[in-house]
């Protein structure tokens, strides 16, 4: 029974061992390995059975039950049970006692007891006990995600460091553009510059012509001016003074005073 | 049951944790046939005692 029972998994057979600590005896499950290449199978752990051993009415395991079916088929443990108990009754083996009648309540209260809410008690407990795996899982998908975005950043970065060049060309642009810039600037100043130059030549050059004429035109003036002569003054004002008797005195007062600037007759 | 060294009771302790304790499902079984033999272990121990007790003399 316990070969069959002994739980055995790949090349690695879990033996128990027994050591003492402090006087308590524990159990410590050690994997041994037949070849120390091969992997312990340590974890992952197996998981849990789920439902454990049959037993019948609470005390008797299946096993029981299968041990005698080949030879008395199916009612022949509940007959040997039943001639037991009799057995036990008639001879006396099992004294009846007042104990026995506290006994039989008291179990009869447990049956009841947990037939009613066995099932209820159980799923709770499991409740809880998905509760806590829950939360064991929620840990461990979070540190998986974790994990997984620091993968999936660093795989973003080591692309960014391949498109670097990218960066570069942008760089270049850029001082191209200042280059270009700076070198139009400084023509328009050169041009500014020359225009200056040139434009004061121009400027003085007219203002020379304006100067040379105004000033001839001034000598020329006083030339003519000083070339009348009086006897010509009186002359022409006499003509004038005829010809229309009294009323150009004016005239003549005019050509008097362009002279000099002196009003004589 | 083979060895009764304390090496065997405990793997045969540990082989009955396996199997009606330590599952998902637990029922009530897992530890009342622990208290039956520990009922019948008493009884048996007591016996002698009992022997007075019966209330027929002759069976």
């Amino acid at each position: 029974m316990i070969q069959r029972m002994l739980p055995s998994n790949g090349n690695s057979k879990f033996s128990v061992c027994v050591c003492r600590m402090n006087g308590l005896v524990k159990l410590a499950l050690q994997a041994v390995r037949i070849l120390h290449t091969g992997q312990p199978s340590l974890a992952p752990v197996p998981p849990l059975p789920e439902h454990g051993g049959k037993v019948r009415f609470g005390l008797i395991p299946e096993e029981f039950f299968q041990f005698l079916y080949p030879k008395t088929g199916v009612t022949g443990p509940y007959v040997l049970g039943t001639g037991l108990i009799l057995y036990l009754l008639s001879k006396e083996i099992y004294v009846i006692t007042p104990e026995t009648f506290s006994a039989i309540s008291t179990i009869g209260f447990l049956v009841y007891v947990v037939k009613k809410y066995g099932a209820s008690v159980g799923e709770f407990a499991d409740k809880l006990n998905e509760q806590k795996i829950a939360q064991l899982e929620e840990v461990k998908q979070a540190s998986i995600k974790q994990i997984q975005d620091a993968i999936d950043m660093e795989k973003s970065q080591q692309a960014l460091v391949q498109k670097r060049h990218y960066l570069f060309d942008v760089q270049r642009n850029n001082i191209a553009m200042a280059l270009e810039v700076t070198y139009r600037e400084r023509l328009h100043r050169v041009y500014r510059e020359v225009k200056n130059r040139l434009d004061y030549h121009i400027s003085v050059q007219n203002m020379m012509r304006q100067k040379e004429q105004e000033h001839m035109i001034n000598w020329v003036e006083k030339r003519v001016v000083q070339s009348i002569s009086a006897q010509q003054v009186h002359d022409v004002s006499k003509l004038l003074f005829r010809s229309h008797h009294l009323g150009n005195i004016n005239q003549h007062k005019l050509l008097c005073k362009t002279k000099t600037g002196q009003v004589y007759f | 049951m083979q060895d009764f060294t304390p090496k065997g009771t405990a793997g045969a302790l540990q082989e009955y944790d396996n199997k009606y304790v330590n599952v998902k499902k637990r029922s009530f079984a897992g530890l009342s046939m622990v208290l039956a033999a520990y009922k019948l272990f008493n009884y048996c121990h007591s016996y002698k005692e009992f022997k007075h007790k019966r209330p027929r003399k002759y069976h």
